[in-house]
């Protein structure tokens, strides 16, 4: 079984979602990563749909998500219909990305941070790649993504459940990010 | 500010309130269904109104109109716990300012209030 799941020359490409007129609700600055302490993930979900589905002066972001959640079910959630959405499993299959690939993870994120001036990336699934590799390397690489991303105007958003970390892991984790507050408080 | 919270779920009603009174909202009144909602708006002429688009019997989007008809400055903010584009259109057609999906939070909820209270 291949560990990244995507037929040659079938690599999703980013594209704008259509605006949807409505309010941007999150002020996330274009060179920064956010964690948000929350499980589910919705805060971080609801940002990011919102930065890509609606204009802020020049039009909304170009998104990329890689999720733990079938990538069907975020898409008619969130509206996502244009937006790459790679999902983190171990089932064969276009837009997969197997976890304990840690090598195609990076690539992916690095590569779109690169060929997207004001693009968001949703990383949701942190606590499943620390179950299926050393924590170590899962940090490596938040790092790596962190360091493309403060030399780009992207932005990078990760929801944390700070229950599966133990508090220097999460201290590690968030040491180089900003947190969104506020999420705890869910209707 | 007065405001309005119009859900057929009871338990996101209660949710939503507390988040409003913990935000300092103090003047919230909530109603479950269409009839009930037009009674409360008539009652009370909320400053804001979250409406559910999808509600038992008539839709959201009939009680957006029904509300904008009588009063057409009320501050229709519509809700749904999915981004459907189509809905979330016929939303803002029929008059709403904006959507809020649900389940909320404290940031999306002060962001929708500090933009359409002024």
């Amino acid at each position: 079984m291949s560990l990244f799941h995507f037929k040659k020359g079938k690599d999703a490409k980013a594209v704008k979602e259509a605006s949807l007129g409505v309010t941007r609700k999150y002020d996330l600055r274009p060179g920064k990563c956010y964690v948000v302490e929350e499980a589910p993930p919705s805060v971080s979900f609801d940002a990011f749909a919102n930065l890509v589905s609606t204009s802020d002066g020049g039009g909304g972001a170009v998104g990329l998500a890689v999720t733990r959640q079938h990538p069907d079910l975020v898409r008619q959630k969130y509206g996502l219909e244009r937006t790459p959405v790679y999902w983190l499993a171990t089932r064969a299959g276009e837009g997969v990305i197997s976890p304990t690939n840690l090598g195609i993870l990076t690539q992916t994120l690095v590569k779109f941070i690169g060929e997207n001036a004001d693009g968001v990336i949703l990383l949701d699934g942190l606590e499943y790649l620390v179950s299926n590799n050393d924590f170590g390397k899962v940090l490596k690489v938040i790092d790596q993504v962190h360091d493309h991303i403060s030399q780009s105007g992207s932005r990078f958003i990760l929801p944390v459940d700070p229950r599966a970390f133990e508090p220097r892991e999460l201290a590690l984790l968030e040491r180089n990010m900003e947190r969104i507050s506020g999420a705890t408080d869910e209707g | 500010m007065r405001i309005l919270v119009v859900d057929d779920s009871e338990a996101f009603r209660r949710v939503m309130t507390e988040l409003l009174l913990k935000a300092g909202y103090r003047d919230v009144k909530a109603a479950g269904g269409y009839e009930e909602a037009l009674e409360a708006y008539k009652e009370s002429h909320p400053e804001i109104v979250f409406v559910d688009m999808v509600l038992p019997g008539r839709s959201g989007v009939d009680l957006t109109r029904e509300i904008l008809s009588a009063d057409p400055k009320a501050k229709i903010i519509a809700m749904s716990s999915i981004m459907n584009k189509s809905l979330i259109k016929e939303s803002l057609e029929a008059g709403a300012k904006d959507f809020l999906l649900k389940p909320t939070n404290a940031i999306a909820l002060s962001s929708i209030l500090s933009t359409w209270s002024e």
